[in-house]
């Protein structure tokens, strides 16, 4: 795929924790640019800096030094303009709203008249198969058709940006894998079709959704190296078993093990 | 939907026999014990001073319902205007402490001291400074022993959505009021129901305790600390029946208040 302008760019970020056993750096120079409809996935093992790089993005946290630019503002202004959708590895939804309700969250925040909101909603909720459970609250729903609720509220608003930290880490992996090509459908369906900044542990995952993936290696959190995954779409359930998956995932595994040795 | 529609038009008899099911054993425990004790006042020949047969309560009760419903509606609303201005300053103060973390850090512990401290003890005093026979002095016990639990209680609810749930706000550039009214305010509302049960059954004991030391002549507490005083325990029986039959009533109406406003709790 090609891309032109960067809508995230990173320049020499690094982060630093203050620690009782003295500060921890949890990003260290990392210079990382995103292209505009990217799917960007960021692996690594625990404490390479993977949630703390989408967190930066998202305004959720600072950085120590260098400079996060989003659509060429400051990552809190773009959150202040609304340019990011969030799901996290819980689903987060108000128990004490409907699942529509839950849908309609943000755009009642942002004042969208009623009638706008729940046509909304409704049609995100029939995109991501759960128009039938409009009504219902959230525990009665399953983990996996929870997650597909945040989903569909993150997109509500139709950001730009979508931050996701291992949405699907919670689900058994049939759900998992299931989810994965309903979220690339969601995406592709999606218009104008968000960046997605997608954390994971799983490597199958990173390869299948990604255009790229960024491998990164802890202590401190660094880019390692970045797989450029040139699997065509639209990816279906048979491209987990074409040959040139396989060799992906063989690529970001070696990478990975690169950090290992590299310790 | 299908399943959520199939339950709700099939649960209607299920649900009357879950009811039944979870009221009989409490139910039935009740008609024992009020059997035993029946007896044993029968059987022992216990003297009326002493401990009068439930069906001489009831029989007393009988006889002048109007009257002691009517004397019990005096000290029970004494308890409802307490338990409201009570109930209500402990909300608004909670709201304080989380726009301004500082009072909570003085005032949170100071008011679960407080909870856990007989409060009661203040009436006599509260009798000096608003008048031993005003139901002011009443009102300002029950606001009291009210205000602490529901403090502590509500405060513990608006703090406790998840970092999740909060970071999401701030994603939507939510602003602070919004975060209270959509997320902390709703989130604290079983916390708060379950302030109320507990303020219900305090304040109808502090209403009738605070008239222990003083009030009108026709209040429940005066009456029943008069006629236990004589030696007439039927009478003063059957008023502690009446307080029974207040205190219930305001717990079931919280009760309900309580599924009327969270019905995302029903059926789980």
């Amino acid at each position: 795929m090609m891309h032109t302008a960067p809508i995230i760019e990173f320049d020499r970020v690094s982060k630093v924790y203050p620690s009782g056993g003295g500060p921890v750096t949890a990003l260290h120079d990392v210079t990382l640019s995103i292209a505009a409809g990217e799917f960007i996935a960021l692996i690594g093992p625990s404490g390479c800096g993977k949630s703390t790089l989408m967190r930066l993005i998202g305004d959720l946290e600072q950085p120590s030094a260098g400079t996060v630019r989003v659509k060429a503002k400051t990552p809190e202004q773009a959150r202040r303009d609304r340019d990011y959708g969030i799901v996290f590895q819980a689903p987060v939804l108000y128990e004490w709203r409907t699942v529509r309700k839950n849908v309609e969250l943000p755009l009642e925040i942002m004042g969208r008249p009623a009638e706008q909101r729940r046509e909304r909603a409704m049609s995100l909720l029939r995109m991501v198969g759960l128009g039938d459970f409009a009504q219902a609250y959230p525990h009665q729903l399953s983990g996996g058709m929870q997650q597909r609720a945040a989903i569909a509220r993150a997109l509500s608003f139709s950001p730009s940006i979508l931050l996701m930290d291992e949405p699907f880490g919670a689900l058994d992996e049939i759900t998992r894998e299931r989810m994965q090509v309903e979220l690339l459908s969601i995406w592709a369906e999606s218009e104008p079709r968000p960046t997605v900044i997608f954390v994971t542990h799983s490597i199958p995952e990173a390869v299948f959704l990604a255009d790229r993936v960024v491998v990164m290696s802890p202590r401190p959190g660094r880019v390692q190296r970045i797989v450029t995954i040139d699997l065509p779409r639209p990816r279906v359930f048979e491209t987990r078993e074409a040959p040139r998956f396989f060799s992906l995932v063989t690529e970001v595994r070696e990478a990975l093990r690169a950090v290992d040795n590299g310790r | 939907m299908q399943a959520t529609t199939v339950s709700r038009s099939v649960d209607v008899p299920a649900r009357v026999s879950s009811w039944l099911r979870d009221v009989w054993p409490p139910l039935l425990t009740f008609v024992v014990v009020i059997a035993l004790w029946e007896g044993a006042v029968r059987l022992f020949q216990i003297p009326l001073y002493l401990l009068p047969a439930p069906s001489q309560i009831l029989e007393t009760f009988l006889a002048r319902p109007g009257y002691l419903l009517r004397i019990g509606l005096l000290t029970f609303t004494n308890a409802l205007v307490g338990c409201a201005i009570g109930v209500t300053l402990g909300c608004l103060v909670a709201a304080l402490c989380v726009r301004w973390r500082v009072v909570a850090d003085g005032l949170v512990p100071l008011a679960v001291a407080a909870s856990a401290v007989p409060i009661i003890a203040l009436s006599p005093l509260m009798g000096i400074w608003l008048g031993s026979i005003s139901p002011a002095s009443k009102i300002a016990v029950v606001a009291v022993m009210t205000f602490f639990p529901t403090l502590v209680s509500v405060y513990s609810g608006l703090v406790s959505p998840r970092a999740d749930a909060l970071l999401l706000m701030r994603s939507y550039a939510a602003p602070q009021r919004v975060v209270f009214s959509h997320l902390r305010a709703p989130a604290a509302l079983p916390f708060l129901f379950s302030a109320l049960r507990v303020c219900a059954t305090l304040s109808m004991i502090g209403a009738v305790v605070a008239e222990f030391f003083g009030g009108p002549q026709n209040a429940l507490g005066v009456y029943i600390k008069t006629q236990a005083g004589i030696l007439r325990t039927r009478e003063a029986w059957a008023a502690i029946l009446v307080a029974c039959l207040y205190g219930l009533a305001f717990y079931v109406a919280v009760v309900l208040a309580e599924r009327a406003a969270m019905p995302w709790k029903r059926g789980r």
